[in-house]
């Protein structure tokens, strides 16, 4: 049926989802989406990214204070912390390039609080139930739980640059999902050497 | 459709060429097409993957860009 469509080249990947080794995303094909509406501008969806972005950081933070006693995973999580306040001003300087002005994080504040309080991280997890989680985990399992957590921002992000229809909102998503896969790759390498 | 087009058969990649294509490339570089039905999609899916089951793909073509690059799963 897709060869009769037109499609120039397309290619069905031998084996299917059974004979990907790589990591998956979970959930239904709009998780998360409801929180950014396609039709929001580039404003809205930097204040949200960020609203998330903080979350992520709030439990990266916790993260790191439960592991106290042992340094490499205490180091692992401040230097995810760390990487989330990159996240952040390469977030506000996206948006100030892409607009040319300052967005108004009270403004936005007041606006998203009703639905996430700084309480949700990125991919939509709440950031105090994944606290409670990790409780009585191995940092193997916390470091899982990041990599689930990134793999869904980062599945969230592509999916919206391509269903957002702001020009400008769609740059930020692109970018979003590009440091996505950084924080990925960093994490996966951190488990690995913890395996 | 063209009835010879029923003869063809569809190019392959192997899981590791779609994660080396996918790795060398921007998402909105090519398109990621999960056919499978939504339960499987929502057990796991290739993160970015766009999930046009099957059943509805004849009427949901106009959701994939014919000018990119297509992996399907």
């Amino acid at each position: 049926m897709l060869l009769g469509a037109g499609l120039k080249h397309i290619y069905s990947m031998e084996g299917g989802i059974r004979a990907w080794k790589g990591m998956v995303a979970h959930g239904v094909p709009e998780a998360g989406m409801a929180y950014f509406s396609p039709a929001a501008d580039a404003e809205e969806i930097v204040g949200l990214a960020w609203a998330l972005e903080e979350g992520s950081k709030f439990f990266y933070q916790g993260v790191a204070d439960h592991f106290s006693n042992d340094k490499e995973a205490q180091e692992m999580f401040t230097w995810l912390v760390s990487a989330e306040k990159s996240h952040e001003k390469h977030l506000l300087e996206t948006y100030e390039k892409l607009t040319g002005k300052k967005p108004d994080f009270v403004k936005l504040r007041t606006r998203f609080s009703d639905s996430l309080d700084g309480s949700v991280m990125e991919g939509g997890i709440p950031v105090k139930e994944a606290l409670t989680w990790i409780k009585d985990k191995k940092v193997s399992e916390s470091l899982e739980l990041a990599i689930a957590m990134e793999v869904n921002a980062f599945d969230l992000y592509v999916k919206m640059s391509r269903a957002i229809e702001d020009k400008q909102a769609k740059q930020i998503f692109e970018k979003l999902s590009e440091e996505e896969q950084v924080h990925l790759q960093k994490l996966s390498e951190l488990f690995d050497a913890r395996l | 459709m063209g009835v010879l087009n029923f003869f063809k058969s569809v190019p392959t990649m192997t899981a590791d060429e779609a994660k080396r294509f996918m790795s060398e490339k921007h998402p909105d570089e090519y398109n990621l097409v999960d056919v499978r039905q939504p339960g499987e999609y929502e057990r796991d899916h290739i993160p970015g993957a766009n999930l046009i089951p099957m059943a509805e793909l004849k009427d949901r073509l106009a959701e994939i860009d014919p000018e990119k690059p297509t992996i399907v799963y």
